[in-house]
This record gives structure tokens, C-alpha cells and sequence, in this order.
């Protein structure tokens, strides 16, 4: 049969429309669009019954309140917890990612062994827990353990068992802790500075980056979010001094740039003039105070911190007008003051009358210890983890010949990481008891992995901030997902075998023994509760401890002409914790890009420096180098180098390992003059190009 | 073009006087959705977002500086530009409660709805998602992963309202009557600042009504028309200007 052209002509036009009016190839094209889709290799969707339970972090410093989502026995989300008073409906950015953190590619996942080629090798449990006996026996008294841990009962049970053995090295990851237990027990104080922030009526933090990292960050927050109701005028207005316009200062109402490490500077300008206006405090030393503080005049205060005598006569003015004013003073990047920033603060409070107040600062108990070998929180607040590994480095103090550390990480986490981890080279038997193959844990001997706070018992009592005393216990949601022990009960298993007597033979009773020592209900606590008491701890001949400030800041160092000024982040992670995988997203686009990092600093700082936007260069002082390019940010003080604290990491996995550098590599130790304290708040630093 | 209507409007009010740019909700929100994890996250035009925080900046040097940040969902137009070019409708605006759907399953990967959106809130799945270490078992039951050759975008947690529904039916109340907080999303309900408000935009007793109603509250390049239901508020004009393109003498309501 022939085609003619008209025969043709239908055909197509047929064809056409039976194209377009069947429904099978718009069926088709929706078929290989699902079944192009439908991999092998893309998870599924496994659905059971939803269940929460209530518990509290313990990898986020802030010890997060938090309610953990099940689906079936899988936990799959932190959400926050209303009810919770470490949370008040709200969750940091390290919490909300604690449940992928359980599956983290750098988890330890069994008991390893550093073999003689440097390789780590799988071992049992048996072995381990043999390896870690024997060494702590041959170590003897020789021994030093060192805990990641601020708030937990095992801090008892560690030093304990430094204490069994004969030795006092126990030791606590420096934080804002240490400086301000010392400064009040240096003032005749009893129990541990809290800041009633939502019921205060003015908030000034000095330093203390108290809407990211700074005390209980979440109550802070829900203090802040309740006094500033969304399109309408704050209730309370929050100031922040720092040298960065970090994310505090990016919600409180004012920010005043004042420089690096001169938060005691500023509270004593503040204190100079209230007392000028006629302030005082009832305590014997307040006309030495007084004395002291009349040094600090605005143009003083100018001179060392950079703040203008206008900012300060007003911001004092403001304090004064307000009804229920509060100051918080501490490092901007949570580590490294000295314990005349806390003294200062404090000074200022009570020049405010708000020692004891409400709105102000008051002192909370904490529980007695329940290990009776072990040190409670005022003397381990008295152990300088810095000082003695410098002492090692410089000969004063012997070697120990044996080293615990549980979930710390001072290879990373500490200033002048490199000195620090040569001085622990030097020690023959190091133990880390960690979750993560962290930097630490990569110079050990043996390396022995705990369950993450989802999945073991543990506690946490009245963190550094909270303005009631708290004791909580953090529960196991979930099945270890590793082979993993906790590591007190390894340790009172092996304490046992070494014949100490620490009194207990589980943690499960060291910890029910704390619970009633703070006076919790073991079985509310179990279910999910918590306790708070607003109990006040008892306070006689309090005083200012001028003598403290006086002398810490006639030594104080001169600022640099140029100066670091770490910046904390709790997205970025801890030293514990690395970036977690979901973090990395959240961090900016000129902080990282791919694996190098930006430090920022204002236009007029980069003019002079003579560099520009992305320029790599060169950052170092007498303690180390490192290397990054510049961001342009004019929230950074004049002649000051903004550089994120999380990046560097040498050990953990992709979303951590190589990415930027390490700014503790920049911090130098120093100490202050009259307490001896640690400190490395103030660095100076040289640029070149790179 | 005009807006489609429905009884329900959800929608969004973000303080920007209150976000201090933490990114707990981009947290929240990646652990909710069933995001993946990538090594390297620095190039943003590649990494998966559904919520981003942006960081503004008033220009001014230092002294004067300011600083603000912006957490960009989804807007959720009302007539929402990728929903008319997308040539095989896996994203539509048909649904009681005003979200723009996107239905992945049914999208070919054409990306015109990318190249359509003002607000660069969707995104193409380059590489199929990995989930390293088991961090699979993490994944949630609500929301389907993902392959590779799909647009994705935020949908304000649609599932969590789904189950808002049908706990409200299992209750037996009205599931077209919920309270006010029963079905918030999950950067809404993550912001330790309260900085995200939440709720029908069409009910005048819940607060997102009467913030979006604010002299503050305006929304991102409201005169496109997109008639999006997030509204951004705050009480600094440099940072509502910013929401907009002004001319330099133009005034900024608010």
C-alpha cells in the first residue's frame, strides 16, 4: 500500500494527538523518574513506635537539658526540653547533634593498643583492663589523671584513685571553673558563684560570651528570649565588652569593644566609678578596694582596654539606674582568665548591692563528695592542669609514669598544644578513655572507648553559672552502639584489683550516694527528673580580696600592639567532640573554605597590615604559626585578629581532621601574678604574608 | 497572578533582632529531614541547606558596625515562582496550610524551579547522599531520603503537621483546629533564643498573625509579589533595608 502525502500528514497528526491524549508516556516519564530513584544504596525509611526520654548532655559544655526522640529502640533526634531547667525549651547547635554523634565515623569502636610501628591494634577487653592494671601498678604514686569532665561524680572517683596510690595529680580541663572557685574561695566564700540572669533587669557581660558558650548557655538564653519579646522594645537590656562582635554581641542590645584579656580592667573602671558616686560594700577590705579601684580611671581603663570614658561613665550609669543589675565577667572564648576577672565582677556586684539579691549573684551550695579519698569541687578547682605540665617541661616537678586521661583532650584543647604534648611524650604509660579517636587518644598507649552520655549512666551537678543548685543524672537511651565499657566501672574494677579502697563497687551506688548527698530522689531521678534547690550557701566574713586584684593587675601584661582573640563557637564543636558531622554546614562561608581557614579583622587593621580580603598570611608569635586568609569583619576591635577556636584538628575524621588550624597553637601561658594561676588571654602576634 | 487562598496559612516570624546566628536550627533542621553529612561543606552552592543563616552586616566600619543574621527557609510563596515552571508539578501550592509541596519521587531533576526561586532556597542532590559510620540508624521515619538528580527544599517540617492531624483525630478534636504550638517546625522549636515564631498566619490569636501584622515585620523582596508567608522582624532599619532592593533616598516602613 502506498503512502501518499495526505495519508502521511494524518498519520503524524495522529500520532500526535494519540500522544498527548494517552496517558502512558506522562505515566512512563513518572515511572523512570521513581524508579531511577529507587537505589539499593539509599536508606529506607524504618518506622516504629515514637518514645522520649528525658536526660542531659554531657558532651555540650553548656550540660544541655534535652529530650531524646526514639523510633522504636533507635534514637534519632535531641529535641529540647521545656520543662528541663538546663534547656527552657531551647537546644545548643553541639547538642542537637548528639544522636548522630553516636554513630560518628572517629568513634573508638573497641579496646586499641599502640602497637611498636606505631599502628593501633584491636584488642579485648581482658587485655586492656590486664595493661591497664599492670601500669598503674608499676606507676605506683607516679601517676596523674586528667578529666574532660566539669560537672560529673567521676571526678571523685578519678582523684581517688590518684589519691589511693599517693599521688595529688589530678586535674580538671582548664574552663571559666577553676579562676572563679578560686577567686571565691579567695574572697572566704562557701559553695559556687551563680547569676540569677532572668531576674536580673540589666545584664552585662564582660568577656563571658553568655549567649553562645558561657555558664549554662541555654538558661541564658531563655533568660534573654523572655526579655526581649519578639518586634517590641526589650524588658532587659544586655550589654556585652568583648573585642569581637561575636554572638553574644550580635543580641545583646549594645555592644563595647574592649580588648582581649582586660575584663578586670573594665569592672574595675566600673567599680571606680560607682564608688565615686557613692557605692560601697560591707567588707574589711573595701578601703583597700576603694584605693584600688580609684587607679582605674576612665582614662585608664581607655588607655588598657580601649574602652572610651564616655561608653564607661554610661554603661556605670546605666548599672546604677537599674533596679536588679548583674555582671558576668569571664573569657570571651571560655578558657585562659585569670582570677581577678571573677574578683572584679564580683567587686561590682556587690558595689550594686547585688551580692544575694535576686537578679543579682548569689552562692549555691554544692553536695559534699561521697568518695572520701577523693577531692571535692574546691580542690580540684585548685589543680592547675597547665601549671603542672609546664612544671614538668621545665624540670620543677617529676615525670609521672603514668597518665589517665578521660574524655579530655589536651593535645588539641590546650594552649601551646605542641609544648604540652611534648612533656607528655616524655611519660611511659598514657590511657585515654575516650569516645573519639581524638588527639589524645592518638599519642596513648592504650585506648579504651566509653559509651557517649546516650548510652551510659552519669551525672551532672550544678555547672559553673546556674543560680540554683541542680543535680541531674544523664541516662542510657540506647544500646552502646560500640564495644565500649564505662569508663568508671573499668576504673573500679581495676581500683578494686589494686586494693583501693574508694568504698564503692559500681558507679551506679557512687552515684545514688551523690544523689542523696545533693538531696535528690534516686527515683525520680531515674525517671527522668531532676533536683533543684534554691537553697543559699552560708556565707560569714566575706571579703573583696583586693589584695588578689591589686596584685594580678600591677603584673598584668600590656596588651600586644597586635593581639589574637579567639572566638568560640558551639557549632565548631569541643575539643571532645570535634565538628560534629552536621555541624560543618553551619560554618561560614569565610571562616572555611575547603581546608583553610579565615581570621578576621577590621579594614583599618588590614590597611595597616597592608593585606586584603583573602590574602593568605602568616600569624605567629614566640608560641607557634599558623596559616589562614583574611576576612574583612568591622566587628573586630582595631589591631586585633579574630580566630575561630575548632579548627586544625589533626586526628577524628572528615568533617574535622585538616580543616584550618589550631589558634591554641597561638596562646601563650602565663601566670598571674599573686594567685599563680594559669592564664592566656592576652597574645600577641605577628602577621607576614604567606 | 493571584494569591491561592486556604483557611490555614502557615507561616513564619523570625526576629532577626534575636538570632545571633548560632545555627542550632540548621542543626535541628538537617537531623529532622534526613539531610546528609558532607566532608567538606565550604561550597555553599553545593551543600544541601534547607534552612541557611546568612550574616548581615550594616557596612558601616568599625566602630559603627552591626551585625545580624538571617535564617532562610523555604518563604512558602503565596504564588510561588517554582510551582509554574515546573514542568512535571513534583512542587505544587495546592494544599490546605499554604506550604508549597515538593514531591521528590516525581522530580525529574530539571532544576528549573532552582533557577526560578528568588530566595536560592531548593537544591539539587549533585551526589547521592552517604551516610558514613552507620549514621543511617540516625535517619528519622518521617521524611524520605533522597537520591541523587532531585531538587529538594525545606516544606516547614510538613510531616510534623501530618501528625499533628492525625493526633488531633485520634484525640477526636478538629484537625483543622489545632492549638497554637501543636505543629511547630523544627528550627522553630530548636532556637534557644526564641527568635522563630510559629504558627497560622490566617488566625489572629496566634502570634505569627500579629507579628507578621508588626510595623517591623517585612518580608525577603516583598515587592517581587511572591507573597511569601515568612516575615523577618526587626527594630533596626538597616536591616529591614537589606531585605529589599531601596533606592537610597527610598524610605523603609517600620
Amino acid at each position: 500500500m502506498a503512502v501518499d502525502r495526505r495519508g502521511f500528514l494524518k498519520f503524524v497528526a495522529g500520532a500526535t494527538t494519540g500522544v498527548l491524549a494517552t496517558p502512558v508516556p506522562w505515566k512512563l516519564l513518572d515511572d523512570v523518574s521513581i524508579w531511577t530513584q529507587n537505589w539499593p544504596w539509599i536508606p529506607r525509611n524504618v518506622d516504629g513506635e515514637n518514645s522520649y526520654v528525658s536526660t542531659i548532655s554531657k558532651l555540650c559544655p553548656s550540660a544541655a537539658g534535652m529530650k531524646v526522640r526514639l523510633v522504636g529502640p533507635r534514637p534519632v533526634r535531641v529535641l529540647p526540653d521545656d520543662n528541663h531547667p538546663l534547656s527552657m525549651g531551647g537546644i545548643t547547635a553541639l547538642a542537637a547533634a548528639e544522636v548522630q554523634l553516636m554513630y560518628s565515623p572517629s568513634r573508638v569502636k573497641r579496646p586499641l593498643k599502640h602497637a611498636g610501628d606505631g599502628a593501633f591494634v584491636a584488642i579485648s577487653w581482658e587485655e586492656a583492663e590486664k595493661m591497664l592494671k599492670e601500669n598503674l601498678r608499676r606507676a605506683g604514686s607516679k601517676v596523674a589523671y586528667v578529666s574532660g569532665d566539669e560537672t560529673g561524680t567521676i571526678n571523685e572517683l578519678l582523684s581517688g584513685m590518684a589519691k589511693e596510690s599517693g599521688s595529688e595529680d589530678f586535674y580538671v580541663m582548664p574552663s571559666e571553673v577553676q579562676p572563679a572557685a578560686r577567686a571565691f574561695a579567695s574572697m572566704n566564700g562557701n559553695g559556687q558563684l551563680g547569676y540569677d540572669i532572668e531576674n536580673s533587669d540589666y545584664v552585662f557581660a564582660i568577656g563571658a560570651n553568655i549567649l553562645e558558650s558561657w555558664g549554662t548557655v541555654l538558661r541564658n538564653r531563655a533568660a534573654y528570649k523572655n526579655s526581649h519579646p519578639a518586634a517590641e522594645k526589650p524588658t532587659v537590656k544586655f550589654v556585652y565588652a568583648g573585642p569581637v562582635q561575636n554572638n553574644t554581641a550580635a543580641g545583646s542590645d549594645e555592644w563595647l569593644p574592649a580588648k582581649s584579656g582586660t575584663e578586670a580592667i573594665v569592672a574595675m573602671g566600673i567599680a571606680n566609678l560607682l564608688i565615686k558616686a557613692g557605692a560601697t560594700i560591707d567588707a574589711p577590705d573595701f578601703a583597700e578596694f576603694k584605693a584600688l579601684a580609684a587607679q582605674f580611671t576612665p582614662q585608664k581603663v581607655a588607655a588598657l582596654a580601649g574602652v572610651t570614658p564616655a561608653k564607661l561613665k554610661a554603661i556605670t550609669a546605666e548599672l546604677s539606674k537599674a533596679k536588679r543589675p548583674v555582671v558576668l565577667t569571664g573569657s570571651e572564648f571560655g578558657q585562659g582568665t585569670g582570677v581577678a576577672t571573677v574578683l572584679a565582677g564580683t567587686a561590682v556586684n556587690m558595689l550594686l548591692g547585688g551580692f544575694g539579691r535576686e537578679g543579682g549573684v548569689t552562692a549555691i551550695p554544692l553536695a559534699p563528695k561521697v568518695i572520701a579519698s577523693g577531692m571535692d569541687r574546691a580542690e580540684i578547682a585548685d589543680k592547675d592542669l597547665v601549671a603542672y605540665l609546664s612544671r614538668i617541661s621545665a624540670g620543677k616537678v617529676a615525670t609521672p609514669r603514668a597518665m589517665v586521661f578521660y574524655e579530655a583532650n589536651p593535645v588539641y584543647g590546650l594552649p601551646q598544644p605542641a609544648a604540652m604534648a611534648k612533656v607528655m611524650d616524655k611519660v611511659p604509660f598514657k590511657v585515654a578513655f575516650t569516645s573519639f579517636l581524638d588527639e589524645t587518644a592518638e599519642a596513648c598507649d592504650l585506648i579504651l572507648p566509653t559509651p557517649l552520655g546516650l548510652e551510659r549512666f552519669d551525672d551532672v551537678e550544678s555547672p559553673y553559672g546556674i543560680n540554683q543548685a541542680f543535680y541531674g543524672l544523664a541516662r542510657p537511651v540506647a544500646p552502646c552502639v560500640i564495644d565500649g565499657k564505662p569508663a568508671a566501672d573499668v576504673l573500679l574494677g581495676v581500683a578494686g584489683q589494686l586494693n583501693m579502697d574508694l568504698g564503692f563497687e559500681t558507679f551506679e551506688e557512687v552515684l545514688q550516694a551523690k544523689a542523696e548527698a545533693a538531696g535528690a530522689d534516686w527515683d525520680s531521678l531515674m525517671e527522668g527528673e531532676f533536683f533543684t534547690s534554691d537553697a543559699v550557701a552560708e556565707q560569714s566574713d566575706l571579703r573583696i580580696a583586693a589584695d588578689v586584684i591589686g596584685k594580678a593587675l600591677a603584673a598584668a601584661p600590656k596588651p600586644a600592639k597586635l593581639s589574637i582573640a579567639p572566638v568560640q563557637k558551639l557549632n565548631i564543636g569541643t575539643p571532645n567532640t570535634a565538628i560534629p558531622p552536621y555541624n560543618n554546614k553551619t560554618i561560614r562561608r569565610w571562616e572555611l573554605q575547603k581546608n583553610e581557614m579565615y581570621v578576621a579583622m577590621n579594614g583599618a587593621t588590614a590597611r595597616e597590615l597592608g593585606v586584603v580580603k583573602h590574602q593568605r598570611i602568616k600569624l605567629s608569635n614566640s608560641s607557634g604559626s599558623i596559616q589562614a586568609r583574611v576576612n574583612i569583619f568591622e566587628g573586630v576591635m582595631p589591631n586585633t585578629i579574630a580566630v575561630l577556636m575548632g579548627f586544625g584538628h589533626t586526628a577524628f575524621d572528615e568533617f574535622s581532621k585538616g580543616k584550618g588550624e589550631n589558634v591554641m597553637e597561638l596562646l601563650t601561658v602565663g601566670y598571674e601574678a599573686g594567685t599563680g594561676q594559669s592564664v592566656w588571654n592576652v597574645a600577641g602576634v605577628n602577621v607576614s604574608k604567606a | 497572578m493571584e494569591t491561592k487562598e486556604f483557611t490555614i496559612k502557615w507561616g513564619m516570624a523570625i526576629d532577626l533582632d534575636k538570632c545571633t546566628g548560632c545555627g542550632a536550627c540548621m542543626v535541628a533542621c538537617q537531623a529532622e529531614n534526613n539531610l546528609a553529612p558532607i566532608a567538606d561543606a565550604s561550597n555553599k552552592i553545593k551543600v544541601m541547606n534547607w534552612i541557611t543563616v546568612y550574616e548581615l552586616s550594616n557596612g558601616k566600619p568599625y566602630p559603627e558596625h552591626d551585625v545580624a543574621y538571617l535564617p532562610r527557609p523555604c518563604q512558602q510563596c503565596g504564588h510561588p515562582p517554582c510551582v509554574s515552571v515546573c514542568p512535571v508539578i513534583a512542587t505544587d501550592k495546592n494544599e490546605e496550610g499554604g506550604i508549597v509541596s515538593q514531591v521528590t519521587p516525581r522530580c525529574i531533576g530539571c532544576r528549573y524551579c532552582m533557577a526560578a526561586c528568588p530566595y536560592h532556597a531548593r537544591y539539587f542532590n549533585w551526589r547521592d547522599p552517604v551516610w558514613p559510620g552507620g549514621l543511617e540508624k540516625a535517619l528519622t521515619p518521617d521524611v524520605s531520603v533522597r537520591p541523587r538528580g532531585v531538587v529538594e527544599k525545606c516544606t516547614f517540617c510538613h510531616h510534623r503537621w501530618m501528625a499533628a492531624k492525625d493526633k488531633a483525630i485520634v484525640e477526636g478534636r478538629d484537625p483543622m483546629d489545632l492549638a497554637e504550638g501543636e505543629y511547630v517546625t523544627s528550627c522553630t522549636e530548636a532556637c534557644p533564643n526564641g527568635a522563630i515564631t510559629f504558627g497560622d498566619l490566617n488566625n489572629e490569636d496566634h502570634e505569627v498573625a500579629k507579628l507578621a501584622s508588626s510595623k517591623y515585620a517585612h518580608r525577603l523582596l516583598e515587592r517581587l509579589g511572591a507573597d511569601t508567608q515568612v516575615y523577618y522582624v526587626s527594630r533596626r532599619e538597616w536591616v529591614l533595608r537589606q531585605l529589599d532592593n531601596y533606592l537610597e533616598d527610598e524610605k523603609v516602613k517600620g
